[in-house]
């Protein structure tokens, strides 16, 4: 990497994040691309295919994680965060915790024997999957991760843990590359950067804070996010929509689950649930054809390029839809019911399902707040960072030098994050410019 | 004859990629397979060929066996070719003489039988080698670049785009066809979800860019040709009359959108009622305060949206992405102008879903603003008013609204004039007629010519943050072939073998990006390497078996499927 040029730090390494990265890398200015997960990727990583061209989404993603990994510009810094940032606009240090994964990175060379051994191989739960498989101690989050080097968990290891791990440590063993060591300790490292991009995202709100809908109690009932890995052709089932074994007959979608819901939820449009679930309801009929799909909606937000013409090919599929918000998720012998108030019928009705998928609202992430006070950064009413116009400034924040990319300004879908991280990098560019200048 | 030198000594590295391809395909067997291929010096598997100690293997035997081409077995170039090309470069390999074999997208992944699945690899290893035996060195290739940028348009897309070039500290040049900056939002008198005047920040906004030294303002102006490349464009631009060059590295293009005409909704019975005006009218006469219609305030106000959009009948099946928040922000004006007015907006499908639009769309209907689900059929009259025909899709029946003013909340359309700038700049358009976007999800503001970006409504309509994020993620594209100072030419162009070549001109019109013209002195065509993407469109066109595509000569591909069809 040049040392000669001024450098930006960026902070979350999902979509937004690697794109950012990728354009003032390849404007030749250094990158510091920090992560905190083991891989980078993000949110997309964990897609199967995306609206509205269910093109597959690893397979337009990873070459661009691909190139993250392997940029000359781009120093890569996984399983990290960014602990503090002071000074300003064109001179920030930063201080970033580097956590120790037990494995050496120069070393690991990602081969899975390590996690092959593991005792508990098969019995920690996949948070990567949603919770739908189950993975070891030591694991890559999944299978095309950059970089492809393992790291242990430190709450599932049976020795970080309880100090002990049998006689001897399976992992170690078993690793051909000697990588593994549980020596590591956390590192700290200073760097000198112009400018700082936020990218770091966003959650999902817990569905079982809508206890109507029985997420948690029946077990077909899913969050969107879970139906992904479901569908998705690496995920636990290799792409095939069963549960419990057996492929549902009738499946029902909700809409706005905590979204726009001023009172139990919160009061913002998620943006992007209407046209996932449209997606879900098309991937449904493609692999089950005599499924009846039902989606309950309040207003079909089809708004970007190609979305209405996704939601009309949709629901000449054969998706029925349904406007009107259900009340209620119960069991009625081997089926689910909903029971929603059809408001162009302008009565109730109940719907019987195998399958519930709940489309949960966009959140900020859980440790917003906390950042936002680390890095000094003004939050909206909703939480999402705050940018510092809504209108002409909509990728600055309200610290100098600090720019917004993706879902931490608002909820957003792909190209809109891919459009505002790039807008976050052409301002970055300016700061980085203007410091080479100087 | 093959001289000494360019004798073929191929390596062959057959990846286990983990157990994505071992698991399906036996690697071992293809490796010792491979061994005994015309050519082969060395076959070796390894667990990941992309990892360091995978591509020091390679490196280390280029180095000690000699050897001048190499064949990489694992996934599909798309992820690693580079990768694998820097290896064999390192290893003193040239690296347009690797080859790869995609045995896990084609065969690992699809495949289930490891019998069958290990034969199949073996013969897309066979193919690459007999490829690669065939494939001559070629060289990297660089292209300066013209420091500057012309943005087409002058509206908040163009300016917002033009400052970050400017800011950077490169020049930025914007034609503008009007006579003033600011485009469509000039005539905005207030923005939601906040109800803030627009010339508060498109003020400044214009006197940033006007007062910029490195931004030249060009208005009554237009481009009237585009010649060169990405880098390296020639630009001619009309202005009074008087065309003038300029010379820039890369072009944004933010010409905009027009308003749908709702003549062409003569239902609507707009131009025929004096109280039927569209949103963009209401908006100037919001700007003066004069809602008067046939002589008074009206008593009553509606609403009516999608006028012009999701409309499958009309062409305009897409949704105009602003009218719902247009239609809360004007609704609520009207209420706070005309308090005792009765305000009612029709609607399939309220979209608030930007940054504080729902929270705005709530307060439109705190303030009294009625929302009322349907399909808005006629607009008639009846004695001094207005009637809309509507049906209620609530209420399951058709029924009559009376009212004063009826506003319809036109959707966007390209522009009349798109398919001169698509023409000019050779840019494809998408089914709905605006330009179309390299890739929807990850390419949202590149278009297939290098060098030119979108920017704003003339890609798709959107409000006013989202064009803005757009304008500025054009504006890094554009500089990063600016900041660079090179650009990256592609060495696997087409050539011409000027004996064959008839000059029939056929490759001249196939071509979608101007690379082959004729030589008006010799009569043959000749092949602008720079132009060239190396699509191989010319090559198949070519009568007289002229032109062939490097790295993809008749010789290669022949040899190439030679050995698959065995």
């Amino acid at each position: 990497m040049s040392s000669d040029k001024p450098a930006a730090l960026i902070i979350g390494a999902g979509i937004a994040g690697i794109q950012a990265a990728l354009d003032i890398a390849d404007a030749g200015y250094p990158v510091y691309l920090v992560e905190r997960e083991p891989s980078v990727g993000g949110r997309m990583a964990q897609l199967d295919k995306t609206f509205p061209t269910l093109d597959c989404s690893s397979c337009i993603l990873t070459p661009k994680m691909v190139d993250v990994g392997q940029h000359p510009n781009i120093r890569l810094m996984t399983y990290a965060e960014v602990v503090s940032v002071s000074g300003e606009k064109g001179a920030f240090r930063a201080l970033v915790r580097k956590k120790p994964r037990y494995v050496d990175e120069e070393k690991c060379t990602g081969c899975g024997a390590c996690a092959e051994a593991c005792r508990m191989h098969g019995r920690i739960i996949d948070t990567f999957n949603q919770g739908l498989g189950m993975r070891a101690s030591i694991y890559v989050p999944f299978p095309q991760a950059v970089p492809l080097i393992y790291t242990v968990d430190p709450e599932a290891c049976l020795y970080l843990t309880r100090g002990k791990c049998g006689n001897t440590f399976k992992c170690k063993d078993a690793c051909p590359a000697d990588a593994i060591d549980f020596e590591q300790k956390e590192k700290l490292v200073e760097l000198d950067v112009a400018t700082v991009i936020v990218a770091t995202g966003f959650d999902l709100v817990d569905p079982a804070t809508k206890p109507e809908f029985g997420y948690g109690v029946y077990p077909n009932v899913l969050t969107g996010l879970e139906f992904e890995r479901l569908s998705s052709a690496s995920g636990p089932t290799a792409g095939k929509i069963v549960l419990d074994g057996k492929e549902p007959e009738d499946v029902v979608f909700i809409h706005c689950v905590g979204s726009r819901d001023p009172h139990g939820g919160i009061p913002y449009c998620s943006r992007i649930c209407c046209m996932y679930t449209a997606k879900h309801a098309h991937l449904v009929r493609d692999r089950l054809p005599d499924a009846r799909i039902t989606v309950f909606y309040i207003d079909m937000r089809a708004f970007g390029k190609g979305y209405e013409e996704f939601y009309d090919r949709v629901k000449h599929e054969g998706v029925l839809y349904r406007r009107g918000e259900p009340s209620e998720v119960y069991r009625r012998g081997e089926k689910l019911v909903v029971r929603a108030e059809d408001t162009l019928l302008r009565r109730t009705v109940e719907v019987e399902a195998d399958m519930v998928v709940l489309a949960t609202a966009v959140v900020p992430r859980a440790d917003e707040a906390q950042l936002a006070e680390s890095l000094s950064l003004e939050r909206s009413p909703e939480g999402f960072f705050r940018e510092a116009h809504p209108k002409i400034r909509p990728v600055e924040s309200s610290r100098a030098g600090f720019f917004l990319a993706g879902c931490c300004q608002g909820p957003k879908d792909i190209p809109d994050t891919v459009a505002q991280a790039k807008a976050a990098a052409a301002s970055a560019m300016v700061v980085l410019a203007a410091a080479n200048r100087a | 004859m093959m001289s000494e030198k360019s004798k073929p000594r191929i390596g062959v590295y057959v990846c286990h990629c983990g157990t994505n391809i071992a698991a399906t395909v036996d690697v071992e067997a293809v490796a010792e397979y491979a061994q005994n291929l015309p050519g082969v010096v060395q076959a070796r598997h390894y667990t990941y060929m992309c990892s360091d100690p995978g591509q020091t293997l390679i490196k280390e035997d280029c180095r000690a066996l000699g050897l001048n081409r190499v064949v990489v077995a694992s996934c599909s170039p798309r992820m690693h070719e580079p990768t694998f090309r820097a290896a064999a470069q390192e290893g003193g390999v040239n690296s347009y003489r690797t080859e790869m074999a995609n045995i896990r997208e084609q065969c690992s992944w699809v495949h289930h039988d490891k019998e069958a699945a290990t034969r199949k690899a073996k013969v897309l290893v066979a193919s690459a080698v007999a490829k690669v035996t065939h494939l001559e060195p070629l060289e990297e290739r660089e292209a300066g670049v013209h420091p500057g940028t012309l943005v087409i348009g002058g509206g908040v897309a163009g300016l917002s785009a033009a400052l970050d070039v400017a800011e950077a500290g490169f020049p930025a040049y914007i034609v503008e066809k009007s006579d003033r900056l600011g485009g469509h939002v000039a005539e905005l008198g207030h923005t939601f979800p906040d109800l803030e005047p627009t010339a508060d920040w498109l003020a400044p906004l214009i006197r940033r860019v006007e007062e910029h030294p490195a931004i030249t303002v060009m208005l009554d102006a237009q481009v009237e040709e585009v010649a060169g490349f990405v880098g390296n464009f020639e630009v001619t631009v009309l202005q009074g009359g008087q065309a003038q060059q300029i010379d820039v590295g890369t072009i944004v293009i933010a010409t905009g959108y027009q308003l749908f005409d709702p003549s062409r909704k003569p239902e609507f019975g707009y131009g025929r009622y004096p109280g039927v005006l569209t949103t963009w009218e209401l908006e100037q006469r919001l700007a003066t305060g004069d809602l008067v219609v046939a002589g008074r305030a009206p008593q009553d106000v509606a609403f009516i949206k999608c006028v012009g959009s999701r409309d499958i009948q009309l062409g305009n099946p897409y949704c105009s992405r602003v009218c719902c928040m247009v239609a809360a922000k004007q609704a609520q004006m009207v209420r706070q102008a005309l308090p005792e007015t009765r305000v009612t907006v029709f609607y399939i499908d309220v979209r608030a879903f930007g940054k504080r639009g729902e929270e705005f769309y709530d307060e439109a209907r705190e303030a009294g603003v009625r929302y009322r689900r349907g399909n808005v059929s006629e607009v008639y009259r009846r004695g001094e008013r207005l009637v809309l025909r509507v049906e209620d899709t609530f209420l399951r029946r058709t029924v009559e609204h009376e009212t004063d003013m009826v506003v319809l909340a036109v959707g966007m359309e390209p522009r009349d004039d798109t398919g001169v700038i698509s023409a000019l700049l050779k840019l494809p358009r998408s089914a709905d007629g605006f330009f179309l976007e390299a890739h929807p999800k990850l390419g949202p503001v590149d278009t297939t010519t290098n060098g030119v970006f979108l920017a704003g409504c003339c890609q798709a309509p959107k409000d006013i943050p989202d064009t803005v994020a757009q304008a500025k993620a054009a504006a890094s594209s554009a500089l990063i072939p600016l900041i660079r100072g090179t650009v990256p030419v592609i060495s696997e162009t087409a050539i011409v073998d000027a004996e064959l070549c008839a000059g029939c001109g056929m490759c001249v019109d196939v071509c979608p990006y101007g690379a082959p013209a004729l030589d008006p002195l010799w009569g043959v065509s000749r092949i602008n390497a720079v132009l060239c993407k190396g699509c191989g469109a010319c090559a198949v066109t070519c009568p007289s078996k002229a032109i062939c595509l490097q790295q993809f000569t008749p010789e290669q591909i022949m040899a190439q499927v030679d050995v698959l069809t065995v």
